[in-house]
């Protein structure tokens, strides 16, 4: 086990280096040197030149990547180049609001589609089928289109939930919850629906194996069959298909937080990109994949651990 | 919003027919591609029709559509379906059917980049990693690792920083993102493949590896690559859509499904409309895409669930109901006998008339405290009956006629929850393979203790106390270590005991084992086979031991029933059946077994039975084994009833038994003669003529 967590460790580590290096190849690849961007159109050549004299842009490739890393380790992931502000600052503001985005709709994700997919499977027949139809639907509808009919009917009609922004935790908790609801809703959508359909067919096939007729055999009561043993056995697959949700719901925060104008991590990667902000770009990019990376190793450490075969180990 | 595909969750199909069919055909790794697949389910015809028309009408929208994509109509601005604008208009006054039409071919097209490079690339890699062994595999294994536990959507981003909105471009590179997924889909089964016995002759025959994969892996994947490729496509519509969305579209005043569902969103305060129609295409091709690759997807060959799901279990109950009052239990049984009379076990069918039977009118009886023997070949339906004694058939499968007759119950027409009163309590289950037979994920203590609390109404200590005591009294030695243990970490023998020691918990009165030691090596066997000798005559149980070993029921069991195909064959005493068979399949089966033969006397040649046991669905209405049998004449071509073979009560399904036995012939070891080996469809077709034909 001991072995397995560090071996887990070291990939992980060796993951948000791999994009380190590449976020680091990909802005210097941007069309535009950081003088030019951050002086704008109409700077002088002597201007720019003595910008990017500053920043470290003329030193050869390597170096420039080590200052980055030397710097980046310590916390410190450059100035942006378009309002000069500290990108970590910015960063830190924005994670939780990407963080509390894509924990939630994970969670929602996770509660609705365990309980939906548990239900298809433990019920059958018509319920199965209507379960499985609304999910392939839900899969097939794009996010963001999902949730403009959720602002037209619970924002625009109702007025239930307020259409956009967002309210931090610390400013009033309840304000925060209703900011959240919408785009968290939105993203579960297709979050449930997945993780539904993985449910049901880990719940179809631990119903298949052979202890569950051992199990019948010495009169178990159903529900304790379906519940606490089959539940049990799929557990595994369906906490291995929760952990790649939440990548693919961090990702969706992008588009959630564009429709919502919610200001997380996924605005700042829309901003970056779209101003050529080399340093926002490298720094949200790493952000991004330590948070993902470290989520998931934390959730695959939990899928060993429900395993005895490696708990024993 | 990069899907992750790799473990696709498999769209589970229902159980079928040829899931619970005893010893089908295996399945080859390899998953042909089929076209009649694609048409079999209404949704993915629906699908194939809506990608069609969509490429057709995009490819030739030049020349049918009403509107420009960039004509403006100032007299209707975000207007809603007219005549003039079937699907309306945007807040520039543009035809959305025109704008939505026109962007069609760009957006099914670089799509399809994102599929070629993804599944392309990822079946490349899985071919390679299973060529290449296991340093390679290792290598991609761990790269694409690290590929799939990135933030896709950032990176794509970041991606679009550096080269710009060159669709194309981003699209191939969404494709290398995900093949990662692919690869993983695909790795298994190329190794399956790779694993092959046709793989290493042609090894052996000196083809190189690139030409193996090529010859014989590709091949198999077909049918995975293009599921994946349908899924992929309707992904990279999806993302697509996104990007342009959040403005990372085509540029503008180009149209593109996003970019106009983006331009909807702005106006969902005064023209809800505009949300509906390049939703609803984008939608209903991702639908069409997605069924695709369902229906292609969909595995023929779901084992059967072992606890069928609600709706099973009530559409069950309304079959047993029928049953009941077919034919009401008699009242006279005696206690602790079990009597099977005309028992049929049959394949729910799917749409009228009857399923597939699987076991036939089988009838025999268990004192208390005697063990019945049920032998035959594999697929001859002793599982299924002795299944069915417990209730306990797979989906899909259930009793169609007939009584099983315990304590003056009719078990055959017994609610589940009358059964659940029975089973452990009464009638226990020992199965084959003991390690499946025990759940991995509770320890042995846990699973023991829960079922003797349950069946025997105990408090928790004292149940701790039996679960020693019955893991003791099944030859364990440790048993306070074995009760902390999971089942992975004991031997098959041990596990086994374990199994034993479950189905003694509720202190039956009948043990129903099903090849109780097929799955063990022989040592173990001899061990367990001794253990559940010394139970009969300490306990006083009754025992039914389906097995195919003809030791075990010389050594066992005091009555034996042959059966062959779903039906007994043969009916009596162990001892009279050993030494005076007179069914030929008797004959053929002591006839081919070395146990049963004295060193003295072993043939030269063990006997063989030619082929194998009939499919359940090509059992013929006459005597089912006259196309294997030796003896087998024109007289044998008539439905057979069970005779007195004229030994006590026995009984055997043979119009020739009296003549073999006063002629005194035996099973010999040799090729059937090819002038008796009647085909299958031969017997058929000589039952539809009239029997008068016949000159025996």
């Amino acid at each position: 086990m001991a072995l397995f967590i560090t071996k887990r460790l070291l990939m992980a580590l060796a993951t948000v280096l791999v994009v380190a290096v590449l976020a680091f190849l990909l802005v210097h690849a941007m069309p535009g040197s950081p003088g030019a961007v951050s002086l704008g159109a109409g700077a002088s050549q002597e201007a720019i030149d003595e910008v990017n004299q500053r920043l470290g842009w003329n030193e050869p490739l390597v170096a420039q990547f080590f200052n980055w890393l030397g710097a980046a380790v310590q916390g410190d992931l450059g100035i942006s180049l378009i309002d000069g502000r500290s990108v970590s600052g910015d960063l830190a503001g924005r994670l939780p609001v990407t963080a509390s985005l894509a924990a939630g709709a994970t969670i929602l994700s996770a509660v609705l589609g365990i309980a939906l997919g548990v239900t298809a499977a433990v019920r059958g027949g018509m319920v199965d089928r209507i379960i499985g139809g609304v999910a392939g639907m839900a899969v097939a509808l794009p996010a963001f289109w999902i949730g403009i009919i959720f602002v037209y009917l619970l924002a625009v009609q109702s007025s239930v939930f307020p259409a956009t922004g967002y309210v931090p935790f610390e400013a009033s908790p309840q304000d925060w919850a209703l900011s959240l609801a919408l785009p968290v809703i939105t993203l579960a959508v297709g979050g449930a629906a997945f993780i539904a359909r993985q449910t049901r067919a880990s719940m179809l096939e631990a119903l298949q194996q052979e202890h569950i007729r051992t199990l019948r055999a010495t009169a178990t009561p159903t529900w304790k069959i379906l519940y606490v043993h089959a539940l049990r056995y799929a557990s595994l697959p369906i906490v291995a298909g929760i952990a790649l949700q939440f990548i693919q719901l961090f990702g969706g925060s992008v588009i959630a937080e564009q429709l919502f104008a919610m200001p997380g991590l996924g605005q700042a990667v829309q901003n970056s990109v779209s101003t050529h902000d080399a340093p926002s770009v490298q720094g949200v990019v790493v952000i991004a994949t330590v948070v993902v990376v470290a989520v998931n190793l934390v959730l695959e450490l939990a899928t060993k651990f429900l395993d005895p075969k490696l708990r024993a180990s | 919003m990069i899907p992750n595909v790799a473990p696709a969750p498999a769209d589970a199909a229902e159980p079928t027919a040829a899931a619970v069919l005893p010893k089908a055909p295996r399945q080859s790794a390899a998953k042909k591609f089929s076209g009649s697949k694609l048409f079999a389910s209404p949704a993915s015809i629906a699908g194939v029709i809506w990608l069609a028309a969509l490429v057709a009408a995009s490819l030739t929208a030049p020349l049918w559509l009403p509107f420009k994509t960039e004509d403006q109509d100032f007299t209707a601005v975000l207007s809603g379906p007219t005549a003039a604008h079937w699907l309306g208009t945007d807040e520039l006054g543009r035809d959305l059917l025109s704008r939505i039409f026109a962007s069609a071919a760009g957006t099914l097209g670089t799509s399809m980049i994102t599929v070629i490079v993804a599944v392309g690339l990822g079946t490349l890699l899985a071919m390679l990693a299973a060529a290449c062994g296991e340093r390679v595999e290792n290598v991609i294994s761990r790269v694409t690792e690290i590929m799939m536990s990135l933030p896709g959507t950032v990176i794509i981003l970041a991606v679009i920083g550096a080269v710009g909105t060159n669709i194309p471009l981003i699209m191939g590179i969404l494709g290398v993102l995900i093949s990662a997924g692919i690869y993983r889909v695909m790795l298994g089964q190329a190794k399956s493949l790779q694993s092959q016995l046709y793989v290493d002759a042609a090894k052996v025959d000196g083809m190189g590896r690139a030409g193996i994969s090529v010859r014989h892996v590709l091949p198999g994947l077909t049918n995975t690559t293009v599921v994946q490729a349908a899924l992929i496509f309707a992904v990279g519509m999806l993302i697509q859509a996104g990007l342009a969305f959040i403005g990372f579209g085509p540029p503008i005043p180009q149209p593109s499904w996003g970019g106009m569902i983006q331009g909807a969103s702005q106006h969902v305060y005064d023209a809800p409309w505009l949300m509906v129609p390049t939703g609803a295409v984008l939608a209903l091709t991702v639908l069409a895409a997605n069924a695709i690759g369902n229906a292609l997807g969909k595995s023929p060959n779901a084992t059967a669930s072992h606890l069928p799901s609600a709706a099973a279990r009530r559409q069950r109950a309304k079959a047993v109901a029928t049953i009941a009052a077919a034919a009401p239990a008699p009242k006279d049984a005696a206690k602790g006998k079990l009597s099977v009379r005309n028992l049929s076990v049959g394949v729910d069918s799917a749409g009228a008339g009857e399923g597939v039977r699987l076991v036939t009118d089988v009838s025999f009886d268990v004192e208390p405290g005697t063990v019945l023997g049920l032998v035959g070949e594999s697929g001859c339906g002793k599982t299924m009956t002795a299944l069915s004694l417990l209730g306990l058939l797979p989906s899909g499968v259930s009793v169609t006629g007939g009584q099983i007759l315990w304590n003056g119950k009719n078990l055959a027409a017994a609610t589940d929850k009358d059964m659940e009163g029975i089973r452990g309590r009464d009638i226990a289950l020992i199965s084959q393979e003991p390690m499946r037979a025990l759940d991995p994920m509770f320890t042995v203590g846990y699973q023991l203790t829960a079922t003797v609390r349950r069946l025997r109404r105990m408090g928790r200590a004292e149940a701790k106390a039996e679960a020693l005591s019955l893991l003791e009294k099944v030859g364990i030695v440790d048993a306070s270590r074995i009760l902390k243990t999971y089942p992975h970490q004991i031997s098959g023998g041990m596990a086994q005991r374990v199994a034993i020691a479950l189905a003694l918990a509720g202190r039956p009165r009948l043990l129903v084992a099903d090849e109780p030691t097929t799955a063990l090596d022989v040592t173990v066997q001899a061990e367990i086979l001794s253990l559940l000798r010394s139970l009969v005559k300490d306990t006083g149980m009754s025992v039914v031991m389906v097995t195919h070993d003809l030791g075990v029921v010389a050594d066992l069991c005091d009555q034996v029933a042959v059966m062959y195909a779903g039906e007994v064959v043969e009916n009596g005493r162990t001892d009279s059946i050993l030494d005076n068979a007179r069914h030929p399949y008797t004959l053929a089966l002591l006839a081919a077994d070395p146990h049963a033969n004295r060193a003295a006397d072993m043939p030269e040649r063990l006997a063989t039975i030619s082929g194998q046991v009939p499919q359940p669905k090509d059992w013929p209405a006459t005597c089912r084994f006259a196309a294997r049998c030796q003896f087998a004449g024109s007289a044998c071509l008539v439905p057979i009833p069970l005779l007195p073979s004229g030994t006590a009560d026995g009984v055997v399904r043979c119009v020739k038994a009296d003549e073999l036995a006063v002629e005194g012939l035996d099973w010999v070891a040799t090729d059937v003669p090819s002038h008796h080996v009647l085909t299958l469809s031969e017997a058929r077709a000589v039952k539809t003529r009239t029997v008068e034909k016949d000159h025996a």
